[in-house]
């Protein structure tokens, strides 16, 4: 194993010179790292497949380092429709089809790599084992929720590179929500202008003028352990002068949103429906300032999302 | 009324192994997110224990509170024998009835899909017939269980199918623009468009 592990090192060092050493196997938080600097520093560029409940997609991924150390990426499904989208560290510059219109105004937030210290309080993190991924060796890495809260989350990450190759989503019972798994990989070849250029089918994200609003009406009750507010986002909509409202949450791998908006006369049941790994939920809360539609939308387990929607409270001071 | 006990009570609630004075108790604590929050956890564990993919109703609190409400006489009655013995049974009756109305069972496909769902299943390309004026991808028309409530249906549909599609995508995009793994996101959103 030693021998191995050196022979591969070695490897590395001549295909990568500047390639940091590995972690040891056993070290998770060492290939997290190592993982969160092969995203920053290495250029790729592969094809990858994503499958959920009900959806199945090939997509390719064209990924650059630049002089600057600035990160430029484009991505492209590969079968049916042709989804696009081009970034540059992590922002989007242009989208293909239906969501660039519906973007919201929101200044994109920085990129939040995955820490192992953030983790390690709600999850178990385990090096299980080896695996092949896109004819590439690869360690497997498993991060296993200390409560019913969230998913388990199993990581293939490329032995050279520290590329993540494979990640599966998994229930409490261990059922697959989602997979997504590279079918080939290629880190040494240089990426051309030509890969990296958005087809005219991308449309330039132009943040909408949407006016915000300044005080926070809406707060959390309760929230899953290690769960805490990204990112508050108010808006009146320009038509009916209502306040919308949207709180981002996260656990440092795992995300939920929150929508509520005032229901103006509507009476809308409540509601619920599972994307593959995401669930949607949405349930009326009537409050001293009128009835609001509470929408929970995430990668979380439904009755987690439940609870957190019976929990939204308006803010005491103000009112919608 | 301690957590314990309440939880006790709610357990027992929906083992159907309460009386009406137990009952009234969890309902007049249920008022409390946490103890709806509770009650919504057994009903989830019990769903999975029996096997059944059961949707977790919160509102039945407000059923069951309902269906007491129309027997007033049950509590202030009496003891008496006979009628003691009735009335648990009305009461329950009524929880029966609130219970098969807020829960229902999801449809085949769902089932079906969690049995696909096992790891390294068959591979997952059931093709999904358009449903009339498609509100998502991939978003089978049917998924969507509105609860039993005031309202006719199709004004409780209207504003799930007008505002859930663009919350689904703008929670995707947004949780791409802050990814690590960025093909992850950008992948979920991407399979929520156009099939």
């Amino acid at each position: 194993m030693r021998r191995f592990s050196l022979v591969v090192a070695l490897l590395a060092g001549l295909a990568l010179p500047v390639q940091a050493d590995q972690p040891a196997d056993g070290d998770v938080a060492g290939w997290l790292a190592r993982m969160a600097a092969a995203e920053r520093g290495q250029s790729y560029q592969g094809t990858f497949v994503y499958e959920r409940n009900g959806s199945f997609s090939s997509h390719g991924i064209w990924h650059r380092v630049e002089a600057g150390g600035q990160v430029r990426e484009r991505l492209l499904q590969l079968d049916g429709p042709a989804q696009e989208v081009l970034r540059i560290d992590g922002r989007p510059q242009c989208v293909s089809g239906a969501p660039a219109e519906q973007l919201v105004a929101a200044a994109p937030l920085a990129m939040r790599p995955l820490a192992a210290a953030q983790l390690a309080g709600h999850y178990q993190l385990r090096h299980v084992g080896e695996s092949r991924v896109a004819g590439r060796r690869a360690v497997v890495l498993l991060m296993l929720p200390r409560d019913r809260h969230r998913y388990g989350f199993e990581l293939h990450l490329d032995r050279l590179t520290g590329l993540p190759l494979k990640s599966l989503l998994l229930s409490e019972q261990g059922q697959l929500l989602e997979r997504l798994q590279f079918t080939q990989l290629d880190t040494l070849t240089p990426l051309g202008e030509q890969a990296l250029s958005p087809s005219v089918a991308c449309l330039p994200i132009v943040a909408t003028a949407a006016a915000p609003v300044a005080t926070r009406r809406w707060h959390a009750g309760w929230l899953p352990a290690g769960f805490s507010l990204l990112a508050t986002h108010e808006r009146r909509d320009p038509d009916s002068g209502v306040v919308l409202s949207w709180l981002l949450f996260a656990d440092g791998l795992a995300r939920f949103s929150v929508f509520i908006d005032p229901l103006q006369g509507e009476a809308p049941a409540a509601a619920r429906t599972q994307l593959g790994p995401t669930v949607v939920l949405s349930r009326p809360m009537p409050t001293a300032a009128g009835e609001f539609m509470v929408t929970v939308v995430g990668e979380i387990p439904p009755g987690t999302a439940e609870r957190v929607a019976l929990a939204m409270q308006p803010a005491q001071e103000s009112r919608p | 009324m301690s957590r314990e006990a309440l939880q006790e009570s709610l357990s027992a609630l929906l083992d159907n192994e309460t009386d009406e004075l137990e009952l009234r108790r969890v309902l007049a604590a249920s008022g409390e997110g946490e103890v709806r929050a509770t009650w919504a956890r057994y009903q989830v564990a019990r769903a999975v224990m029996h096997k059944e993919l059961l949707e977790p109703r919160l509102d039945l609190a407000a059923a069951v509170s309902a269906a007491l409400a129309d027997e007033p006489a049950l509590v202030s009655r009496k003891p008496g024998l006979p009628w003691r013995g009735l009335g648990r049974l009305a009461v329950a009756a009524s929880v029966t009835v609130a219970v098969l109305a807020g829960v229902r069972v999801y449809n085949q496909d769902d089932l079906a899909t969690s049995q696909l769902a096992q790891r390294d299943a068959q591979p997952l390309l059931q093709a999904r017939p358009l449903q009339g004026p498609a509100v998502l991808a991939g978003y089978p028309a049917t998924g969507v269980v509105a609860a039993p409530g005031q309202g006719s249906a199709a004004v409780q549909q209207h504003w799930q199918q007008q505002h859930l599609p663009a919350y689904v995508r703008q929670h995707a995009q947004q949780a791409a623009f802050i990814g690590t793994q960025s093909a992850l996101p950008y992948a979920r959103a991407a399979s929520l468009e156009g099939r």
